[in-house]
């Protein structure tokens, strides 16, 4: 358990990136969340700005700027369908929250602790979309609880890959 | 209380955040009159203006990935691919040249075939007995236009035999060997094959030159023999039936050593510097087919009704005959008692002609005789005689036997009497066809009528 809590300086201290980062990879996110369906059909079974949402909000620590985030990827990917806008910005900004939350008391470094992470809030944060959609919309919507899952697991397994690499943009003291 | 805003400040603005998202749904949705939530049809204004920012945001970089995805594949296929399209290349070009060599040897197997069609169909129309066989190999030289066949003695190949194709003859095998054997082709300056020109029908010897053409030699300078005529074997060499195509006129030389005579160059029939497949025959005993079996079969069939048909006209006339009157007396005696056939001249009950030559018909007595009747004598004019005349007293003086013997063998010499003999009454009987047989006696004379009595 003391792998997991945050109790030195190091993992507690707010990780800086450069400033057009928390602009570009964002978009750079909904855009291949965009294009990248086009190629892979029904396997593109992941959600990068929720990976985004989540990595930044972890980094920085902060559930307000975790929030925010979420709201705008999530309002950006609602903006990009002919769905009601706010279901994946109420989705995502709860996902922001949590997400920061956690890291402020876990150890985000570790990849355990970020693959876990990215499944459990993949699989809430299409748990709100659907309660959203299903409960307070009162829309008919066919959900598949297998592509839920598979999703979890896309996530999980871009956020190995892209964590380590997101670091390395990492603005030391 | 401020120190509530700083405490809880970040759930404050999780809840401000989705108190507003969730506003701004229910602002978007609308209720139809069954209570059915949906969409509007058109988007507000607010919507618009976010989706048109979301669109203006993530357009240029899409259409940037495109048009850079088109560019780079096209990088991509056009150079950094050329080691793959390089190899591909080089991989068709194999296929291609693997492909010709297989066209080429399906076209020898598609021209081998109809050249083995034609074989076949002229080896069942033939009606020698011949055996297909391919040719080989060759002399290697034009001095010796010979060719060998992978048929030999195992075969039943021997020296001698014909050699052709369906187009005309090709040669004679001179030499076997188990398994092969040696065909001197008729353009050989030594080979030899008697041949006949269809048209002028002049017979002579047909023999290669030495341009390797196959020529009729030892002929005599004739007019009609033209270009273009047919010459077939005649059949006289024993090894060619006669018949077979040679090959036409090409043009006709004269003989350098032989005044007045031609040597008649022939165009073979046969592509004899191309043989694949040649034809032996070997067995000159005529072949016929199924058909032709049955066609002769049914001639034979149709012959002997014919001749059933034939002979049972013959035994109806022979009835009718016994039954009809006719210019024999029916009340004369017949000749059977020493078992020779009636002297009637018909056929027998049997359908046999006669062995013995019919005799003279017995003539009946002139109911008026006059001094033209036979017999007739100034003294017996009024009650004529109508006894057998006796060869030996004829007043004819000639041979009244019918059977064509000469006076002077067997029977008396008549005894001319020249003062009482009328011109008028020489009578000579028909001389019978059969042969003069010297030994049997002659027959009883015939009494000359001069017209046969007929009984109705």
């Amino acid at each position: 358990m003391a792998i997991l809590t945050a109790n030195s300086r190091r993992d507690l201290e707010i990780h800086r990136y450069p400033a057009f980062l928390y602009l570009v990879v964002p978009l750079a996110a909904l855009v291949l969340q965009a294009l990248l369906p086009r190629f892979l059909g029904r396997f593109a079974y992941f959600d990068l700005p929720l990976v985004i949402t989540i990595y930044f909000a972890l980094a920085r620590r902060s559930p307000i700027q975790g929030m925010f985030l979420g709201a705008f990827v999530g309002i950006f990917e609602d903006a990009l369908t002919h769905h009601a806008i706010g279901v994946n910005g109420i989705a995502k900004t709860v996902a922001g929250y949590l997400a920061a939350s956690v890291g402020i008391r876990i150890d985000v470094q570790n990849i355990v602790i970020r693959v876990l992470l990215n499944f459990a809030l993949t699989l809430l944060c299409n748990g709100i979309y659907l309660v959203i959609y299903r409960g307070m919309l009162g829309l008919e919507m066919d959900w598949n609880w297998f592509t839920m899952i598979f999703q979890a697991v896309g996530n999980s397994v871009i956020a190995l890959l892209l964590f380590p690499l997101l670091d390395r943009f990492q603005v030391l003291d | 209380m401020e120190s509530f805003f700083v405490r809880y400040r970040n759930l404050l603005v999780l809840l401000a955040l989705l108190a507003a998202q969730i506003l701004g749904l229910a602002l978007q949705i609308r209720r139809t009159g069954t209570g059915q939530a949906s969409f509007g049809q058109h988007d507000d204004k607010g919507q618009q203006l976010i989706r048109l920012w979301a669109n203006a945001v993530v357009s240029p970089p899409e259409r940037a990935v495109q048009s850079s995805k088109t560019g780079v594949g096209w990088i991509w296929e056009n150079y950094f691919d050329l080691r793959r399209v390089r190899q591909e290349n080089k991989d068709l070009q194999a296929e291609i040249d693997q492909l010709r060599l297989e066209q080429a040897q399906l076209l020898e197997d598609a021209k081998q075939g109809q050249r083995l069609q034609t074989l076949n169909s002229f080896q069942q129309k033939y009606i020698y007995k011949t055996l297909s066989a391919e040719v080989i190999g060759g002399s290697g030289t034009d001095l010796s236009r010979v060719f060998y066949l992978n048929k030999g003695k195992d075969d039943g190949l021997t020296r001698d035999m014909a050699v052709i194709t369906p187009d005309g003859i090709v040669g004679k095998v001179r030499e076997v060997y188990p398994h092969s054997a040696q065909v001197l082709a008729i353009n050989d300056q030594s080979s030899g094959a008697g041949v006949i020109l269809e048209t002028t029908r002049i017979r002579g010897i047909l023999r290669g030159n030495a341009a390797g053409q196959p020529a009729v030699v030892n002929i005599l300078a004739d007019q009609r023999i033209k270009p273009g005529e047919k010459v077939l074997t005649s059949g006289g060499d024993q090894i060619f039936p006669r018949g077979l195509p040679v090959g036409t006129v090409d043009h006709i030389d004269k003989d350098p050593d032989r005044d007045g005579f031609v040597e008649v160059v022939v165009k073979p029939a046969a592509n004899l510097n191309g043989l694949d497949e040649v034809m032996v025959i070997t067995d000159t005993e005529p072949r016929f087919n199924d058909k032709t079996k049955k066609d002769m079969d049914q001639s034979a069939s149709e012959k002997g009704a014919e001749a059933a048909a034939l002979n049972e006209q013959l035994k109806a006339a022979q009835i009718l005959e016994e039954k009809l009157p006719g210019l024999t007396d029916p009340n004369a005696k017949q000749p059977a008692a020493n078992g020779t056939a009636p002297a009637t001249g018909a056929a027998t009950a049997n359908g046999a002609t006669p062995a013995t030559p019919p005799a003279a018909p017995k003539l009946l007595t002139p109911q008026h005789p006059d001094r033209f009747s036979t017999g007739y004598s100034s003294q017996s004019s009024s009650a004529p005689k109508t006894t057998a005349p006796k060869p030996a007293t004829s007043k004819t003086g000639a041979d009244t036997t019918g059977t064509g013997a000469t006076p002077g063998t067997t029977s008396k010499p008549p005894v001319h009497k020249p003062a009482t003999v009328n011109p008028g009454d020489i009578k000579i009987p028909p001389v019978p066809k059969s042969d003069t047989n010297l030994e049997s006696p002659p027959p009883a004379p015939a009494k000359p009528a001069p017209q046969p009595q007929r009984k109705f």
